[in-house]
């Protein structure tokens, strides 16, 4: 069994399958309303390349902290949309909020470098309040998020090259 | 009087309803289960309930009530202690806070209804409190409350306890030791692991009750010692201590506590009360510094020696026969501290405590980087592994940046299979940088003059003031004290008042400019734009809170005794403040925020908030939500989000500081106002997230609220971005914003304030 990346982040009897980049990127690939979530660590390690590259796949990127400004620098806004983590937490709960199109809400929520624990809080409000309709979440970050229905296992900074490796082969099943 | 003096629970329900209806508490659940009784545990997911009946939301409304009533018991029971001490060393003094403050405790006038005269009238107040703290801890027992929204109105109700508690805490060591009282040019003292004078005995002091410190102050100079010993401090009983005596330092926040230890530069430690490690004896023992606790609430299982002799304690300590003792008389405990710090200077000479060079490369060559331990074990995921084998090849510097970032919590050290003494080790790597770090900081001035409040009350109301930034709370920032610097300087920069208390007015003041300046250097203490203003300890910033009440009472003259939710409304509607808890850590952090909520003023706290369980966060497209009365005719207005949450988290600073600014809009700003606060969001959301915001036109009222500068540009934004039916040509916006300005517009929430029905 895989342990959380904070070890102490143990939050309840259901826990995140751990699961491959073929699968995943199946998820995503399958949703209806599919939205990419990154956090301020794609501007990392080359990451924003992968998220770039699943946004011209046609899947919505919400750019949360100040990743936004990697987008704006690499010259690709075209779905991008600019919101904080908590905000937007709050309006994929709401039966109300319309999504970044105004044409609804979404079905899968995909996580990419976001800070660990407070992608964790993110993760787990969805996985207990975005149940009407219900918002399925996973993780496709170096982390072992618990509190998604499926993610990848933790994987260490020093093998960030077949972390990379991980995300093409996510993008190539989307 | 106003309605409601010395408020119980429910007397300021309908307030709160107003507020959580428009800011829906937000959960995120830091734990799916309840393990509160013998029920349990329940498994609270899927929407299930526990065996008692409480659901998931409920739950987590709960446990922030309890948050905050840790929170609030805390600072209330600093003042209660503060009050029984301070009455036999000084007697009832009379209430005199200066000729510049006539509204002496904004926040006791507000909630009970009580003009305290003398430090007794104190006991009233304490009362009140100590009486709300047991009935709302009962409301928490198993078969109470089932309402989350009711829970939160008890958590509002926890906050703003906490901050009369804080009120009263301060007030009285005011008045006891004569502290500030609101002078905006305190002098300057020195902060920072650097500022120590080594040669000299060191004694630590840490926590947040003054008195014991004052006393040790107080025998050093009744001895002629002022010049021979160095008293430091971490936490706010270091910042109480500088206001009390300039001969004192700051070593620095909470995050500094374990290095600082480590580093064996203190003789003696002194602890009182709240945000000491709970393993400080261990610590001191390493370092064969010995312990004296001062409190009751804080004893380590040291023999209580407060009827010894202060002859035998000083032997005993100094013998090293026990590595502690409890002396809960403070003028004892000063005493013994000033005593044995000298005989364990000398002793402890020859001792050190640092790693030398060769254990550091045993150590970090010892690593094997296997990322399987600290690196999760670490509350912010540093990289150690790999930053110890770069140290192992010779370059120490990917240690030494983690200095900063690390919080200083040690849990690294006690998973490490190689048992490498990981603080130590960032602590060597990191000593050139550690003996640079001085910084400057004012001395907390205390509470806001009104006479200042006649200054800025109208532009603070009108907007023409942008806001007041207020930075506080603790130090478990996401990578390091320098983001509270750089939101500090920011908004100092753009002529908003930035406020600071606590943690974060210590981390700010590490920092220099270009020109070798700290913040407390470069810009004045006065409370005005452009100013930056260090208020004091935790306790201090009840003066927040005060003084926009006193914009209430001074600049509007609105009646605050016993009137807590009209000024409430008051301030939600016109007072444009955000509070920025960045490192909000402790459950006082978490019942400060519900006060400042409660009383109207939005929270911006760092990603580590997310743990609190709870945000309070607004739907600006859901249009009822915005919807307030205007008083003068009873009328219902639609208007912008104006401020948009209550209690919100950012990940990073650049994310904050738009948010923040975002934060201050209210109804009322006049067209000039709304033009400052609208050119300083835009400017900030360019420069650090490269591109406007997407929701500013809703704060557009009409061509009068567009910056000058940049009119043109944003109306062509507005006609072809938004749809909005703009005459280019004429400057003019014919339809588009949610409401026109009205220069008259009294925007109320409360339905009794209305004063003619339209």
């Amino acid at each position: 069994m895989e342990i959380p990346f904070d070890i102490g982040n143990i939050s309840g009897p259901e826990n995140a399958r751990v699961s491959g980049p073929e699968a995943l990127g199946r998820v995503i690939k399958n949703a209806n309303r599919p939205l990419l979530v990154v956090g301020s660590e794609i501007l990392d390690d080359g990451l924003i390349e992968k998220a770039i590259t699943i946004g011209k796949k046609g899947i919505p990127i919400a750019a949360t902290a100040h990743s936004m400004k990697g987008f704006v620098d690499a010259g690709y806004t075209e779905n991008v949309y600019l919101t904080g983590l908590h905000e937007l937490a709050n309006n994929i709960e709401s039966r109300d909020w319309m999504g970044f199109d105004k044409k609804g809400g979404y079905d899968v929520i995909a996580v990419l470098g976001g800070i660990y624990y407070s992608t964790s809080q993110f993760l787990i409000a969805l996985k207990n309040f975005a149940t009407d309709p219900m918002v399925r979440c996973i993780s496709i970050d170096r982390y072992y998020h618990p509190a998604a229905r499926m993610s990848f296992g933790n994987i260490s900074r020093k093998h960030t090259h077949e972390f990379k490796k991980m995300l093409d082969r996510v993008i190539e099943n989307i | 009087m106003g309605p409601t003096p010395m408020p119980g629970i429910a007397d300021l329900r309908n307030w709160d309803y107003k507020l959580l209806n428009r800011y829906k508490p937000f959960y995120t659940p830091y734990c799916e289960m309840c393990c509160f009784c013998t029920f349990g545990k329940c498994d609270l997911t899927g929407g299930k309930k526990g065996a008692c009946g409480l659901g998931m939301a409920a739950q987590q409304a709960r446990f922030v009530t309890i948050a905050c009533l840790i929170g609030c018991s805390a600072h209330t029971a600093h003042g209660r202690h503060l009050l029984h001490k301070v009455l036999k060393l000084v007697g009832d003094r009379e209430i005199n806070m200066g000729t510049g403050i006539n509204v002496e405790a904004p926040l006791t006038r507000l909630i009970t209804g009580i003009k305290p005269e003398r430090l007794s009238d104190f006991i009233p107040v304490l009362e009140y409190l100590e009486e709300q703290i047991a009935q709302l801890m009962d409301s928490t027992h198993t078969g109470q409350e089932g309402s989350n929204l009711d829970y939160e109105s008890k958590a509002y109700h926890a906050g703003m306890l906490d901050s009369l508690g804080k009120e009263v805490a301060d007030i009285i060591q005011i008045v006891a030791f004569d502290l500030p009282k609101g002078d905006p040019d305190t002098p300057l003292v020195e902060i920072g692991m650097g500022c120590v004078d080594e040669s000299k005995p060191v004694i630590l002091v840490i926590g947040h009750n003054v008195v014991p410190s004052v006393a040790v102050m107080d025998y050093m100079s009744d001895h002629g010692l002022d010049e021979r010993i160095e008293v430091v401090g971490i936490c706010c009983t270091a910042i109480d201590t500088t206001r009390y005596s300039r001969k004192a330092r700051i070593v620095g926040s909470i995050g500094r506590q374990l290095r600082f230890v480590r580093s064996g530069v203190a003789d003696v430690i002194m602890v009182d009360e709240q945000c000491i490690r709970a393993d400080i004896l261990e610590q001191a023992e390493r370092i064969h510094a010995p312990l004296i606790a001062t409190n009751d609430k804080a004893l380590y299982g040291l023999i209580d020696r407060t009827n010894d002799s202060v002859d035998d304690i000083v032997t005993i300590l100094a013998s090293g026969k026990e590595p502690g003792v409890a002396i809960l008389d403070p003028v004892k405990a000063g005493e013994v501290a000033v005593r044995v710090v000298q005989i364990m200077h000398e002793k402890r000479k020859e001792l050190v405590h640092i790693l030398t060079d060769e254990e550091f490369k045993e150590y970090v060559t010892m690593c094997q980087n296997c990322d399987a331990n600290c690196i999760v074990a670490c509350p912010q995921g540093l990289p150690i592994g790999e930053a110890n084998k770069a140290a192992a090849e010779g370059n120490t510097a990917p240690l030494a940046s983690l200095f900063d970032p690390c919080v200083g919590c040690g849990r690294c050290e006690q998973v490490c299979k190689k048992h490498i003494p990981i603080v130590d080790v960032i602590l060597k790597a990191s000593l050139p940088y550690v003996k640079s770090e001085k910084g400057m900081i004012r001395v907390g001035r205390g509470p806001v003059l009104d006479t200042e409040i006649r200054k800025v009350g109208a532009p603070l109301v009108l907007g023409t003031i942008p806001g007041i930034i207020a930075i506080v709370g603790c130090g478990n920032y996401p990578s390091g004290t320098k983001d509270v610097y750089l939101i500090a300087k920011e908004f100092a920069e753009r002529k908003y008042i930035v406020v600071l208390t606590g943690c974060g007015a210590m981390d700010a003041a590490l920092y220099r400019d270009e020109d070798g300046k700290t913040l407390y250097e470069k810009y004045p203490g006065d409370f005005d734009g452009g100013c930056v203003l260090n208020i004091g300890s935790c306790v201090s910033n009840a003066h927040i809170h005060g003084a926009a009440i006193k914009v209430a009472a001074i600049y509007a003259r609105r009646n605050i005794r016993g009137n807590y939710a009209e000024i409430a409304d008051y301030i939600l509607n016109r007072v444009g403040a955000c509070g920025v808890a960045w490192g909000a850590m402790s459950q006082k952090a978490a019942s400060i925020a519900s006060g400042v909520n409660r009383i109207g003023i939005p929270v911006v706290i760092g990603p580590h908030g997310w743990k609190y369980r709870r945000a309070y966060l607004g739907r600006k497209y859901v249009d009822e939500d915005w919807v307030v009365y205007d008083a003068r005719d009873g009328s219902k207005v639609q208007i912008e989000p104006a401020p948009e949450h209550l209690l919100v988290a950012a990940d990073t600073y650049q994310e904050a500081i738009p948010l923040i600014a975002r934060l201050c809009f209210r109804p009322t700003d006049n067209s000039m106002g709304r033009q400052v606060k609208l050119t300083h969001y835009m400017d900030l959301s360019m420069k650090y997230l490269g591109v406007y915001p997407d929701d500013w036109h809703i704060f557009v009222r009409g061509e009068a609220d567009l910056p000058l500068a940049r009119k043109e540009e944003y109306l062509k934004i507005l006609k072809e971005e938004h749809g909005w039916d703009v005459d280019l040509e004429a400057k003019k916006i014919l339809s588009g914003p949610v409401r026109k300005m009205d220069v008259g517009f009294d925007a109320t929430n409360l339905e009794e304030l209305i004063k003619k029905k339209e």
